[in-house]
């Protein structure tokens, strides 16, 4: 089952590359609403366990941003998820709300060097 | 009250129980190695007045004490405190209760005005009485006494004690109990009266009795006491009679006091530890996996020495402090990936074999298990994990087997062996490094941002007791691990784990007890604690304040049962139903809870509610300052979920 789950994610993934790779498929993505996105990241609880700034953090949730996953990829990976990650099919979320989410990754800023934090360097 | 007769053999020969108790004292607990305590003055004797069985009003329904008719210049109670001070206890932890108010009486009045003294913890709830000596217990070492009241009480405090069961911790848990009908004064005495009143919670403790007299009393006191100390360490609970607290003890009663033996741990057999070390020295990928391992320094320096010695790597499970977590053989941050690679993998004091392999039994590898566990288990509840088969199980103490375990493999390392030691060492410390640098880069991903990250408060609070001798009181799995991943730990009181059974409502009582217990050694404690589980016992925060135990107290405030909304929402999203209701019943919010001013409620100096990282270290440092001063001190930060 696990194996069928990963191999269907990471087809997705694959095509995502192939599709991402062409400036139409970046420009379909940038369609998505980053305020709209943000909105939903926190009310369908995605901060809960990724941050609100999609940061993450060990065994909560991976981080998605900065630099998160291209669109298809993202919407594999919800379509299809395993453990404790919730499966979100399009009656919960719709694939422009995806986008919007997706949307809302790509706004937020890159971190920090840890070099550059003096707490992180004891 | 009662004139019944002792059974012969229980209290002496003829001779009832009331009679056989006359006013006995003890002098001093150095006295009694052998344990012989002689009554010094007599008791009066007079004839006691029946309760009445006619109830005339509510106020006698409901109890009213039976006349007091003499004075006792020494009582059953008194025994006990002397029993308790002769095994080495010197706290004992309560809420009052009706049951053991004898008991209560002679803590307070002899026990804590005569040398060595007591102290009572004055508690607000049994739960938190238990996990206030859960705490002190993985601190000190050994148990606080803790009393409670018959059945309400001592269900109060069950869960608590499930706690320290599964987290392998002593507690000397007393109960009162008013065993025989007749002393009864009133229906709330009956709604308190149990037959067997330790059988609520037989299925987690260690052991339990019911004394039916001062000798059976010592004897049990001391069997328990050095029952929850033999590994695996857990808690006991006695059930004291009230007319045995509450009876006076004749002069010249000899009452004897067992000795309490040195405790020698069981240890591995000695052929299978030299196999241990034979397969380790060995092994060309050997991983060591501790988890309630060292309890004191010196196991804490063994494991060091064990790694040292197999340049091995090891991965801390962090039940307790197993390992420095700046060590260069500590490879906790890749457990799963080094799990899934390793040939050779010892656990020590594993509860979760099954989870250390992610599931997986991969052929080949030989799975070796030092662990007590394996001597002392019970059926019902199921804390013991999934079984998970090993090639070789030793059924011992790991801290004590590992002098053993150490010395063989010394001898059986040849010396053609060491290079390839070595190179081995030198490539886990570069990937400790390697880990050290990416936690840090991941503990700056967001920063700054708002809620703060638990990054973030972590390394503020590391920021403000890095240079102290700090003490962590708390597990860290809902702050993600980031103390194991971003500070310096080398001592063993550093890190203590967590609740063991993960029964909510355990940090505020236990970090109060270990703070307790560090107090005496002038360690700066901390705790960092969810709001949900500050909600369940925040009465255990006034414990610190009553009793000025410095206890710096940091709440990682999620505004919600954050584990719990991710479960919820994966229910909701099977069902098809949407998840934007999922944090109805999980959100703390509406109010939110202002941790501040519940704490300064309570007697506590508060800072917060926190929400801007910029602001998070100055709260922090006044509230340190507080606690150096020798006063507990909270600050609420408003923190992402985790």
């Amino acid at each position: 089952m696990h194996i069928v789950r990963f191999a269907a994610l990471m087809a997705a993934a694959v095509g995502t590359l192939v599709v991402f790779g062409s400036p139409g498929a970046v420009a379909d993505e940038m369609r998505g609403n980053a305020v709209e996105g943000k909105r939903l990241f926190l009310a369908d609880g995605c901060y809960q366990c990724h941050g609100t700034t999609g940061a993450g953090g060990g065994m909560a949730g991976p981080h998605l941003a900065p630099d998160p996953l291209p669109l298809e990829a993202v919407k594999a990976k919800l379509r299809t998820a395993s453990g404790r990650m919730p499966v979100y099919t399009a009656a919960v979320i719709s694939d422009a709300q995806i986008a919007d989410i997706v949307a809302y990754l790509q706004s937020l800023p890159r971190a920090k060097a840890a070099k550059d934090i003096p707490l992180l360097n004891h | 009250m009662s004139e019944r007769k002792e059974p012969e053999g229980l209290t002496g020969a003829g001779m009832g129980r009331r009679g056989f108790l006359k006013t006995a004292t003890l002098a001093g607990s150095g006295a009694v190695a052998q344990g012989v305590v002689a009554a010094s003055q007599p008791a009066e004797q007079p004839a006691q007045r029946r309760h009445s069985v006619q109830m005339a009003s509510r106020e006698a329904e409901q109890g009213t004490p039976p006349p007091v008719t003499a004075t006792q210049a020494s009582c059953g109670s008194d025994f006990m405190v002397d029993v308790m001070r002769h095994v080495g206890i010197e706290y004992v932890a309560a809420i009052p209760g009706n049951t053991f108010k004898g008991l209560h009486e002679s803590v307070i009045n002899y026990g804590m005005t005569s040398a060595p003294a007591l102290e009572l913890v004055s508690c607000m709830h049994e739960e938190m009485s238990v996990a206030i000596a859960h705490g002190y217990a993985k601190v000190a070492g050994k148990p606080m006494a803790c009393m409670m009241h018959s059945t309400v009480g001592l269900q109060h405090g069950a869960m608590a004690l499930y706690n320290a069961y599964a987290d392998r911790v002593p507690v000397f848990a007393i109960v009162g109990a008013i065993l025989d009908a007749k002393d009864r004064h009133g229906y709330v005495d009956w709604q308190h009266s149990v037959f067997d009143g330790p059988a609520l919670v037989r299925d987690f403790t260690k052991w339990d009795d019911t004394p039916l007299s001062l000798s059976h009393f010592a004897e049990s006191a001391v069997r328990a006491y050095k029952f929850s100390l033999t590994p695996p360490w857990g808690p006991t609970v006695l059930a004291v009679d009230q007319e045995l607290q509450e009876g006076a003890v004749a002069k010249g009663t000899a009452l004897l006091i067992p000795q309490l033996p040195q405790i020698a741990p069981p240890a591995g057999e000695a052929g299978a530890v030299r196999e241990v070390a034979r397969v380790l020295v060995a092994a060309e990928r050997p991983l060591i996996v501790a988890d309630r391992t060292a309890r004191t320094p010196e196991s804490l320096r063994l494991m060091i020495e064990l790694a040292e010695a197999l340049q091995a790597a090891v991965v801390d499970v962090s039940g307790r402090m197993n390992f420095p977590w700046r060590h260069p053989l500590n490879q906790t941050q890749r457990r799963a990936e080094l799990a899934a690679r390793a040939d050779v993998i010892l656990g020590l004091e594993l509860t979760d074999y099954w989870g250390v392999l992610g599931g997986r039994l991969v052929p080949g590898v030989k799975r070796i298990s030092i662990s007590s566990i394996d001597l002392y288990m019970k059926s019902n509840y199921q804390d013991f994990e999934r079984f998970t088969p090993v090639d070789l199980a030793i059924a011992a103490d790991a801290e004590a087997t590992l002098p053993a375990l150490v010395e063989a493999v010394r001898q059986q390392t040849p010396s053609r062996r060491r290079a390839f030691f070595k190179a081995r060492g030198a490539r886990l410390a570069q990937d400790h490094l390697d880990s050290l640098e990416q936690s840090r880069n991941a503990a700056a991903i967001g920063w700054d941002s708002q809620p703060i990250t638990t990054a973030r408060l972590c390394a503020e609070i590391y920021e403000q007791i890095r240079n102290e001798d700090w003490a962590l009181c708390n597990g860290t799995v809902f702050q993600n691990y980031w103390p194991q991943q971003l500070w310096t730990a080398t001592r063993h009181y550093q890190y203590i784990g967590d609740a063991g059974a993960y029964g909510l409502g355990y940090l505020p009582g236990a970090s109060v007890g270990a703070a307790l217990a560090h107090r005496k050694h002038g360690r700066l404690a901390v705790a960092i604690g969810g709001d949900g589980d500050l909600m369940f016992s925040p009465g255990a925060l006034w414990s610190a304040a009553h009793h000025k135990i410095p206890l710096l107290y940091v709440v990682h405030n999620n505004r919600a049962y954050h584990q719990e909304i991710m479960f919820v929402q994966s229910m909701a999203v099977k069902r098809q139903r949407g998840i934007d209701r999922a944090h109805i019943g999980n959100a703390i919010t509406e109010p939110n809870v202002d941790f501040a001013k519940l704490a300064a409620s309570i007697g506590l100096y508060s800072e917060g509610p926190v929400s801007d990282p910029g602001e998070l270290g100055t709260a922090l440092r006044r509230a340190v300052a507080v606690v150096k001063q020798g006063q507990p001190a909270l600050v609420d930060v408003i923190c992402q979920g985790r």
